[in-house]
């Protein structure tokens, strides 16, 4: 059966050699940690990480601690999936921390109500005008303002073809100086009701969630997504196969701009403030995620899927962590030791799939 | 001739420079809120007094700083304001400044070297064994006021490697410990949110994941202390069944004590901390002498004496 009589040779088909997703290790770790986790609570303080302990609740699982594993981590997470896409074109973005601190000023100083608790707002930027718009204002500014950083970013890169680490350097350091310069460095706070309404509750995982089906779905199947990819892979073969580098680029960017401005819109709804030093080192935690998650910082490979698995990851680590009582100390030790680890993992994978081709 | 014209030429501009004088200010960081009102403070009182001052951010990094205050020296400012990065980082920045006997002010957070502080060098703040202590106190009150005499609390602790997080921590335990709480204390848990509302948010709301009953929350500061508020009203806990105490009194804070969230605040006048660094920097540029260690006091702030407030952070 195997002896095709067409010599089919090294390019025969091998079910056995077909590589399984990256993302099942995820998943796998995943399942790890959560175990870890459960194990140790049950042996150090007799309680259950996961299910629900208490006699008065009707629930096979603790819910409160599931919606907060997966809510700290959904602001982030929104960021991550913009990082994924750059990364997975070969780039790499540190901005996005800065772009969510200047985003956020800027939002928040259209979302003001003149009125707290009967006093005028202590906190107004501008006068009378801008007080008790239409929610719809500040978010339409707060994407605006994620496009335009976006795509500086993105046009630096492909027409003046310096480094991405570079451009983005220069956009973290400049839009966290426009973050301290929008208000002196002072808070914005006091929104109205219709803005503080978007942060409520479990609302940032509908948004994580839900950008992160849409953007699943875009890589897969649009030839945006079909495009990022390619020029991750090999960027001189995607141009000479006719695709426009140079606007895809752009784009690219551009989305994480406005992803990282989305973020800076939940971000500052739920916390009912915008401050100059909101969203720093956002960037680097968002980068972790995405690694963690299996997406290669060489470009070419990973998916959505791949971090938000991360994102959980990150989550359930904080979680944990808080629920044995162990100092940040600890967390920050193990955070750091995980990024590094899911990359070692993931090179070896590589080498070993590279070596049964 | 030519000489006594240039020796008189240098004479006149050190004669200008004498009647401005020309003051460089190091903050640790520009982009925190406490730090903002004292940095204004500085600017407002130095306007108003014709004084010059030339305001640097150090990006919380200690090196840079020493680098801001050696650029400061090198340009021949008459004194300078360190609101310092970290506070064991302080004796290279004494040094240096001695060294060109430029006289020197700590500002706001406790030099490492106070104790042997040379004789142009002085230190302006308010004592952080009051806040701390002040906040767990008015606490206490408040629940023997509803009648408990045993209560179980959380503790949020600002950035671990701040001197003010830990200080104010610490207070808490010597109050209990020096039977100054009219109630038995019980710390649930301990946890830092790095003075942040978001962190404390999420750290609030894993330990209401926890399903501990808790009669309080104290925090380090304000902004924890509105951020574990937030995650308490999210999970529908009667703001009325608890007690939180932070410090500051940021406008934020004094409009959820307004709202009946937040119990008790502990206002550390940031202005008066600005305007007497800067007095003490010109007295000692002047060669005058003033005390090395000026302490500005805290003041208690609860939901009856919050109108006095309203417009001073």
């Amino acid at each position: 059966m195997s002896d095709s009589q067409f010599g089919l040779g090294g390019l025969k088909y091998d079910p056995k050699m077909k590589a399984k997703p990256p993302e099942l290790n995820v998943f796998l770790a995943l399942m790890i940690i959560v175990v870890t986790f459960e194990v140790l609570g049950r042996v150090i303080y007799g309680d259950s990480f996961l299910f629900n302990q208490r006699a008065n609740v009707d629930a096979i699982f603790n819910w409160p601690r599931l919606n907060i594993i997966i809510l700290q981590v959904s602001i982030i997470g929104i960021i991550a999936l913009g990082v994924t896409q750059v990364i997975i074109s070969g780039g790499i973005d540190l901005s996005s921390g800065s772009i969510v601190g200047a985003t956020a000023m800027i939002v928040m100083s259209f979302a003001q109500t003149e009125l707290v608790n009967g006093n005028p707002n202590p906190k107004a930027i501008f006068g009378p005008w801008a007080m008790d718009l239409p929610v719809i204002v500040p978010i339409m500014i707060g994407l605006l303002c994620g496009a335009i950083a976006g795509s500086i970013n993105g046009i630096l890169i492909a027409y003046t073809r310096i480094p991405p680490f570079i451009a983005t350097l220069g956009m973290m350091v400049s839009a966290r100086g426009l973050s301290k310069w929008w208000s002196n460095g002072n808070p914005v706070s006091f929104p109205t009701e219709s803005f503080a309404a978007l942060g409520k509750g479990m609302w940032p995982v509908v948004y994580f969630v839900g950008l992160a089906i849409l953007f699943h779905l875009v890589l897969r199947y649009t030839v945006y997504g079909k495009h990022t990819y390619a020029i991750g892979s090999n960027e001189d073969a995607a141009r000479m196969s006719g695709i426009n580098v140079a606007k895809q680029k752009v784009m690219i960017y551009a989305i994480a701009g406005m992803l990282a401005s989305i973020a800076a819109i939940v971000l500052s709804s739920k916390n009912l403030t915008a401050q100059a030093g909101m969203g720093v080192m956002y960037e680097l935690d968002a980068i972790a995620m995405t690694v963690i998650g299996g997406v290669s910082l060489a470009g070419g490979r990973g998916s959505i899927l791949g971090t938000v698995l991360g994102a959980l990851i990150f989550g359930v680590i904080i979680s944990g962590f808080t629920f044995l009582k162990l100092d940040a100390y600890y967390q920050e030790m193990v955070k750091g030791a995980i990024i590094v680890g899911a990359v070692v993992l993931d090179q070896w994978r590589q080498k070993s799939a590279s070596a049964r081709t | 001739m030519k000489k006594t014209l240039v020796v008189a030429g240098f004479a006149a501009l050190m004669s200008t420079t004498a009647i401005a004088e020309n003051i460089g200010v190091s903050m640790a960081l520009f982009d925190d809120n406490f730090l903002t009102v004292l940095r204004n403070g500085i600017q407002a009182h130095a306007d108003e007094n014709g004084i010059d001052v030339q305001i640097e951010d150090a990006q919380n990094d200690v090196a840079k700083q020493l680098d801001q205050i050696n650029n400061f020296i090198a340009s021949g400012v008459d004194a300078i304001v360190v609101n310092p990065v970290d506070t064991s980082a302080t004796q290279a920045m004494s040094d240096a400044a001695a060294a060109a006997g430029v006289p020197l002010v700590y500002v706001n957070r406790q030099p490492i070297n106070l104790d042997t502080l040379p004789d142009n060098q002085a230190f302006v703040a308010s004592n952080e064994v009051d806040s701390g202590t002040l906040e767990t106190i008015a606490l206490c009150d408040n629940w023997a006021a509803e009648g408990k005499t045993e209560v179980n609390v959380y503790v949020m602790q600002g950035e671990l490697s701040n001197q003010a997080a830990v200080q104010r921590t610490a207070d808490i335990y010597d109050v209990i410990a020096a039977g100054n709480c009219k109630v038995t204390v019980n710390v649930i848990d301990q946890q830092t949110a790095n003075w942040s509302r978001d962190q404390a948010q999420n750290l609030m709301t894993n330990w209401l994941s926890t399903n501990t009953p808790f009669d309080g929350v104290i925090a380090n500061n304000d902004e924890m202390a509105i951020g574990a508020i937030q995650a308490m009203k999210a999970a529908g806990i009667d703001m009325a069944s608890v007690q939180v105490g932070g410090v500051d009194a940021t406008q934020d804070a004094l409009a959820a004590m307004q709202a009946g969230d937040l119990d008790v605040t502990v206002f550390q006048n940031a202005a008066a901390q600005g305007s007497g660094s800067l007095n003490a920097a010109v007295a000692l540029a002047k060669g005058e002498a003033v005390d090395q260690t000026v302490w500005i006091p805290f003041e208690l702030v609860i939901p009856s004496n919050l109108d006095g407030y309203l417009s001073k952070n």
